[in-house]
């Protein structure tokens, strides 16, 4: 292709193998998606407990900062070596990630709600349970949706590096053209619909976040 | 472990070196363009808010898309991997830098005025010393994540730890797989408790209950 | 409080509960060697020639067949390959070559002649690790020294033994993973062919090609099915010694996948011997110069010689 320019190159290459594309690009986001879903099943659960017992905050949160701190190339690889190769290393890899930031906001979004709101749930009489779950949680999910925001972009990024072990995704895309002629136009292809991804859905999800805080809380936000 | 240690010894020490100095670098540059950037945006309020959305924009772009980007651009090596993780380094300290100034109390900065200080005093006495913890979380959040990306720069060409697991899933060695991972993780962690025992030692003991510094 | 306090445990147990769920279903679904499974996975590496030849046997499979297949994607080498179908991450493995699976997978001193090459490979593999391997697909995929024209006219090279006397001056780019290779790696070509370059750069395959173009390494090793050799136009270096040994392609199956299902073993062999030498790198070319992606490629390959309309070409 040497007669065409790289934006040139790049579209030739999307109007050819657009169907691929897509497939990658949905594939990529589904394993993302899978992941941060599976750590929010998990760490939601685990950030109202550690708003309850504050003992158990250190230990649960240093864990989860350790497995932050590592780097998701060396994550990815010591996980292959144990899961195998295959999307599911990516997907348990993701649910690592996610971890910090859900339980982090869930602890921290339960510990925010006023003791006045608090109060008058109590005075009307609900159970701890009713409290948590009509009163704490609705004032919190703005911020524990702040920390999903978080882990999915993370999630697509460390979806991309899948490709080296065998996950598919946009990854193979950009593997693709660094191993091609002239492979700038391909690499394009892999890595901008990879950066939108993670750029679109930080802006949805940040405007989802702002939806759901509460009423008083979005003009402070 | 000593066979690995014997066979690669010498390997571990210069691309653990490597890796290091790509991540200085990066981090360096970062904070000559970041801090007087978040400092001159205090002045400046109106674009500050762009400014800083647009860091928050190039900080989400995967790693390896960004990095692979670069190629077409720079080609493969140590440049194009220092340019990128430059830019990563960039939100966080910039972020924190601005957060950091912002937060001082106005009413210290009023009594450098009436003190006779200039715009340029009062930010070298007053406010930058007690932005500094902010400002040092900012550098330390920067910091892991640098070290971590440079794991992923070996793709491009830069070296570092990042070549032992390549080659380990090039040619399925779990013995480089885990030669990599653990002096990289090991080295993440260090780095990040190195910085973070001097963050506390440039936080003021006053400050030390409630600095402003989660920018997770 | 008790109560309380239980409920929180049994959450938190539940939780653990749906995660193991969650990725135990997300894993491989082909478990046990008499429960027919759904989706085969095709492992390929992430050479060009490699995922091409792994989606043709993709559209074939799933035109043929009821199986839905998964690729699993640019793995680093064969050793990766064979990996994985040995802990069942894969199911078939796209490209397998004589020489790679000879000296590395099996451990076997190497052996010039292709056809025993080919025997043994064959036997082992299915003796060591109930791997099937199928016919050649109809080309070979060996290592080659490979110059630019200019430098080929100026140090006047066409075998590899010319390079001996200006070796010395020569800087060569090289596939990481051949430093390393035993049998037919660097040391071992050092020795058959009495000469060392004057440095010798290890960097990822796809990256040697463009280093000789920009007159960054004057010699470099590359695959000789390669696209890009025909786009840089490169000269190939004859292996005047024969150090480098055959590397026959073809295909390898998990013996327990196609026990049970004669169906699917015919199919695998609707691809033998029908890809040459110079059609390989034609279709390499066009993946990596034409800007096709392997499944574009591969999938016009088919369509164009009637695959799907019940014929082999």
């Amino acid at each position: 292709m040497k007669g065409l320019s790289l934006w040139q190159q790049f579209w030739y290459y999307l109007g050819h193998n657009g169907t691929y594309v897509l497939q990658q690009f949905n594939h990529h986001f589904a394993i993302s998606v899978y992941g941060v879903l599976l750590a929010a099943l998990v760490g939601i659960p685990l950030g109202i407990l550690i708003s309850r017992h504050h003992h158990l905050n250190g230990p649960i949160i240093s864990i989860a900062n350790i497995i932050q701190t590592i780097p998701s190339l060396a994550m990815v690889s010591m996980l292959m070596l144990v899961l195998g190769l295959g999307d599911q290393t990516v997907i348990v890899a993701n649910f690592l990630y996610s971890l910090l930031p859900i339980i982090k906001n869930t602890a921290a979004g339960l510990d925010s709600v006023s003791p006045v709101s608090l109060d008058a749930g109590r005075g009307l009489g609900m159970t701890k349970w009713q409290l948590l779950v009509m009163v704490e949680m609705p004032l919190s999910v703005s911020v524990i949706m702040a920390g999903i925001r978080n882990a999915l972009v993370v999630a697509i990024g460390i979806t991309a590096i899948g490709s080296f072990v065998g996950a598919g995704g946009l990854g193979d895309i950009i593997i693709r053209g660094t191993n091609a002629t002239n492979g700038g136009a391909i690499i394009l292809a892999g890595a901008l619909p990879t950066a939108l991804m993670a750029i679109i859905t930080d802006w949805v999800l940040g405007w989802v976040q702002h939806k759901l805080a509460p009423h008083t809380a979005k003009k402070a936000q | 472990m000593m066979a690995f240690l014997q066979a690669h010894g010498t390997e571990l020490i210069v691309k653990t070196w490597e890796q290091i100095y790509i991540s200085a670098v990066s981090l360096a540059l970062g904070i000559i363009v970041a801090v007087p950037l978040g400092i001159a945006l205090t002045r400046c309020k109106k674009i500050a808010r762009f400014v800083i959305g647009l860091a928050s924009m190039l900080q989400t772009i995967p790693s390896l898309a960004l990095l692979a980007l670069m190629i077409p651009i720079l080609g493969i090596g140590k440049t194009p991997a220092i340019v990128a993780l430059f830019i990563y380094s960039l939100l966080p300290i910039l972020r924190n830098t601005y957060a950091g100034m912002e937060d001082v109390d106005p009413i210290l900065i009023d009594s450098a005025k009436g003190m006779g200080m200039t715009n340029w005093e009062s930010i070298k006495m007053v406010e930058l010393p007690l932005a500094l913890p902010v400002i040092m979380a900012g550098i330390r959040l920067a910091a892991v994540y640098v070290i971590a990306w440079s794991t992923l720069a070996s793709y491009i060409g830069a070296g570092g730890l990042g070549d032992f697991i390549f080659n380990g899933l090039d040619l399925y060695e779990p013995d480089l797989i885990i030669g990599g991972t653990i002096p990289v993780t090991i080295l993440a962690l260090v780095a990040d408790w190195l910085l973070g025992i001097v963050e506390r030692k440039l936080t003021p003991t006053t400050s030390r209950g409630g600095a402003a510094n989660d920018q997770a | 409080m008790i109560r309380h306090r239980n409920l929180k445990i049994g959450a938190l147990l539940f939780s653990i509960f749906v995660l193991v769920l969650g990725v135990s279903g997300c894993s491989s679904s082909t478990e046990t060697t008499y429960h027919q499974p759904k989706t085969l996975r095709i492992a390929t590496q992430s050479s060009t020639e490699s995922q091409i030849m792994g989606y043709m046997l993709k559209d074939l499979i799933e035109h043929d067949t009821n199986y839905k297949v998964k690729m699993v994607n640019n793995l680093g080498s064969s050793s990766v390959s064979h990996k994985a179908l040995q802990n069942n991450d894969a199911d078939i493995m796209a490209t397998s070559y004589t020489g790679t699976d000879l000296t590395g997978t099996l451990g076997m001193p190497a052996q010039k002649d292709p056809k025993k090459a080919t025997k043994t490979v064959d036997r082992l593999l299915k003796q060591r690790y109930d791997e099937i391997r199928y016919p050649s697909y109809g080309f070979a995929d060996t290592y080659a020294f490979m110059v630019t024209q200019a430098n080929a006219k100026k140090y006047n090279l066409t075998t590899v033994g010319d390079l001996k006397p200006v070796a010395s001056q020569l800087t060569a780019g090289v596939d990481s993973s051949w430093m390393n290779r035993k049998g037919d790696g660097y040391n071992d070509f050092a020795k058959v062919y009495g000469f060392k370059f004057k440095r010798v750069y290890p960097m990822q395959i796809g990256l040697v090609y463009d280093a000789a173009e920009q007159g960054k390494m004057q010699v470099i090793l590359g695959y000789s099915t390669d696209g890009r050799i025909r786009s840089y136009n490169l000269k190939i270096l004859k292996d005047n010694l024969h150090f480098f040994p055959p590397y026959n392609c073809s295909l390898v199956v998990r013996g327990a996948i196609i026990r049970h299902d004669p169906h699917l073993k015919k199919v695998l062999h609707r691809l033998d011997g029908k890809i040459s030498l110079s059609t390989m790198q034609e279709l390499n070319y066009q993946a990596d110069d034409e800007l096709l992606e392997p499944a574009t490629v591969a999938h016009r390959f088919l369509v164009k010689h009637h695959y799907f309309e019940g014929g082999d070409n």
